[in-house]
């Protein structure tokens, strides 16, 4: 278990039909990172309704196979081995949706957004294959040991940099599960957050979800730009193809320094971190049965179970 | 018991050995890290990032979609058919095969493919190999241009399926004496003879079919619904059962002169194709050795006999070295014979050298590794007596291990023993 505490930071969920009101700078996107050497157009975030491109950003992370043994380092941080470092899988439904957005809005652009060790453009490359059209990293030696809001702050300042009218998060990440980053990057970028997305639709300039409740599902909405956090059962990810694979050789990757992003070094990575993680224990799966004898009216208390967990 | 000592070292030492065991161990650490047991020679570190994102996704859809149903579908003796539209959606029918919607990968993230696909069931991967190497190789080589825009692409997708027909009843590891004959009637050739063995053949849309013609041996397209040609499936089969295997006959069949494949003449044809099937198989082994070698270690690290586990016997631990020390072998022959294909630098007997190798290793692997199993050995819970099974096949198609034998024995002595 993670102990942590995250300090004095208020998140505000975005509420229902919750209209944001953005710069339209912010929308078209800043001028292109001074880094990059490919050029791209900038796309017009116009929305006519037939063609009605959406200019999409994926976040994702790098996280430690699921399949792999963890371990902790000293400052009970999680050791990283490239050779183990997937895209998050929570991620993988994320660049999905991007993609399946895309597919659904002619003309739309879809950008793998990363924040994470310089070895992580492998994984923005398989984002890539899965049909991306470019990726962006985020790195540099300063990030290191980031929490949860530093890792918001760097994201938050990508997406202004880059622009976007939707930009598209996994609801958690497989190494921490702190959840947090989607709605801290909101608040720090002022613009609502469409959280626990079942279902995503575009209309216009409007972005609508379904979020499952225990009972039917909650209808969200929001004009663009938007943040939308997606869960698993919103698609089904698709491998990258063979052609996908050879075709994302050729897309660009650009990458982005704290300097670019005008973000100060001690505001992230292990000096700006108001999380500290106290220690880390194996989590021990306890189960816990119950046993009925004959004699004390067995078959009334199974049956009254049964009632209870709603399967008679 | 290597886990064991660096735990031991790395707690706090107390003694005078104990800190030079932790020196030590420090100084093996900083040198080389211990290896994993699935990757003992680091032949990760062999493969570009690009390799490596090919064996990543086709292992991960292997995990995904295949070992869940690939049991069931032994047992039962049928194809995983709704796994077509799948593979075809990864792009791995005809994936080393240049434009035609075909994605024109290297040998090596073909070779690499392959051994995914067989970590799976030799059935999938040879359904693969045949529709690649076998149909659509031939076509792409030696066909028409007419012919490669009518079927490529739409083979490519797994809309058209293709078997190729060499082997007859009666000439398995002697093509050259076959008895299917083409004879030249006007626009067309009449087609008669039978043949044997063809994986893919009950399913197929389109047979590549070699038969002597006046001019020697060439290739024919055969569509399905051709009169007088007609398809059964071999039952009763232990070995590739998740696989269709069928015999195909010709009585009188005629077909356009214009699908006769135009760009080749002579046994050189289908031996292309072989040298392209074979290659994949050489690295296919190696998945399906891979399977049974972490089911072994899987289990002789965790079953218990006399309270300890047997992972822990010398006789065990000899059976797993074995299979470790075989399957790094097989992996550096195929990896470097992929090297050599990708440079044009493969001869045929080095392809020779590496399928027989690699399928003979494969096979004592998946033996060795049911006897580390015990009775659990020969269940369907466990991947190892499909794959043992499988093995038997691919031991003996697309060349027996015998007539490789001969080939390699030939080119390193300069004389011919087939005959």
């Amino acid at each position: 278990m993670l102990m942590m505490s995250i300090g004095q930071f208020d998140v505000k969920p975005a509420k229902a039909g919750f209209v944001a009101k953005c710069s339209e700078a912010l929308r078209r996107g800043l001028s292109r990172p001074p880094s990059s050497s490919a050029t791209h157009p900038t796309l017009s975030t116009n929305h006519n309704l037939e063609e009605n491109p959406v200019k999409i950003v994926v976040c994702m992370k790098e996280t430690p196979s699921t399949t792999v043994e963890k371990s902790f380092g000293p400052d009970m941080r999680i050791e990283r081995r490239k050779e183990d470092a997937v895209i998050n899988p929570f991620d993988e439904y994320t660049i999905e949706e991007g993609l399946r957005q895309q597919e659904k809005h002619a003309g739309s652009e879809v950008i793998a957004l990363c924040m994470g060790p310089a070895t992580a453009t492998d994984n923005i490359r398989r984002a890539l294959a899965m049909g991306a059209d470019r990726g962006v990293l985020v790195t540099d030696p300063a990030l290191a040991g980031s929490d949860a809001i530093g890792t918001a702050r760097v994201l938050a300042a990508a997406l202004k940099q880059i622009g976007f009218d939707l930009a598209l998060f996994g609801s958690a990440a497989a190494d921490a599960y702190g959840g947090v980053v989607p709605s801290a990057v909101a608040e720090f970028l002022g613009m609502p957050l469409l959280s626990f997305a079942g279902k995503l639709d575009i209309d216009g300039s409007t972005a609508r979800i379904e979020r499952q409740a225990e009972v039917g599902y909650q209808v969200a909405e929001a004009s663009m730009p938007a943040l939308v956090s997606v869960v698993k059962s919103i698609n089904e990810p698709r491998y990258p193809s063979m052609k996908g694979i050879m075709q994302a050789k050729k897309k660009p990757i650009d990458t982005l320094t704290l300097a670019n992003l005008g973000l100060d070094a001690d505001t992230v990575g292990a000096a700006g971190a108001r999380e500290e993680a106290l220690s880390a224990e194996k989590v021990t799966a306890q189960r816990k049965g119950e046993i009925y004898m004959g004699n004390e009216g067995a078959a009334d208390r199974i049956v009254a179970f049964l009632v209870e967990q709603k399967v008679l | 018991m290597a886990d064991t000592t660096i735990e031991a070292a790395s707690s706090p030492a107390t003694t005078q050995t104990d800190d030079h065991n932790q020196q030590h161990q420090q100084r093996a650490h900083r040198h080389a890290p211990l290896p994993p047991a699935l990757d003992l020679y680091g032949i990760d570190n062999l493969l570009s990032d690009e390799e490596r994102l090919v064996r990543d996704t086709v292992r991960d859809f292997v995990r995904e979609r295949v070992l869940p149903i690939i049991g069931e579908h032994f047992e039962a003796g049928t194809f995983p058919k709704a796994l077509i539209p799948e593979v075809a959606q990864l792009g791995l029918l005809g994936m080393h095969i240049q434009g035609y919607g075909c994605a024109g990968m290297s040998a090596v993230a073909y070779g690499l493919a392959c051994q995914e696909l067989e970590y799976g069931d030799s059935g999938l991967r040879s359904f693969v190999s045949v529709q690649g190497s076998l149909a659509m190789f031939p076509i792409s080589a030696f066909g028409s241009e007419e012919q490669k825009q009518r079927w490529l692409p739409r083979m490519a997708k797994g809309e058209v399926i293709g078997c190729f027909g060499l082997t007859e009843p009666d000439h398995g590891s002697d093509p050259s004496g076959m008895e299917t004959r083409a004879r030249r009637d006007g626009d067309s050739y009449i087609l008669n003879g039978t043949k044997m063995w063809i994986t893919n053949g009950g399913i197929a849309d389109l047979a590549v079919v070699w038969a002597k013609a006046e001019d020697g041996i060439r290739g024919f397209l055969v569509e399905r619904g051709t009169p007088g040609f007609t398809t059964s499936d071999v039952h009763h089969k232990l070995s590739l059962r998740a696989s269709i295997t069928s015999e195909l006959h010709f009585e009188d069949c005629r077909i356009p002169a214009e699908n006769m494949l135009p760009n080749v003449r002579g046994l050189r044809g289908p031996l292309s194709c072989l040298d392209e099937a074979r290659y994949g198989i050489a690295w296919g082994a190696n998945g399906a050795a891979r399977a049974c070698y972490e089911a072994a270690l899987d289990y002789a690290k965790s079953r218990t006999q006399f309270d300890r586990p047997i992972g822990g016997f010398q006789l065990t631990q000899q059976k797993l070295v074995n299979m470790a020390t075989e399957l790094v072998k097989a992996q550096l022959l195929a990896l470097q014979l992929g090297r050599l294909k990708d440079q044009g630098m493969a001869h045929p007997v080095q392809v020779s050298l590496a399928k027989r190798n690699n399928v003979r290793e494969a096979l004592h692997t998946a033996r060795e590794a049911r006897s580390v199993l015990g009775a659990n050995g020969v269940t369907l819970e466990y991947p190892i007596s499909r794959h043992m099974n499988n093995l038997e096949s691919v031991y003996t198609y697309e060349g027996t291990d015998d007539i490789h034998t001969l080939i390699v024995g030939q080119a390193i002595t300069g004389l011919n023993a087939f005959s």
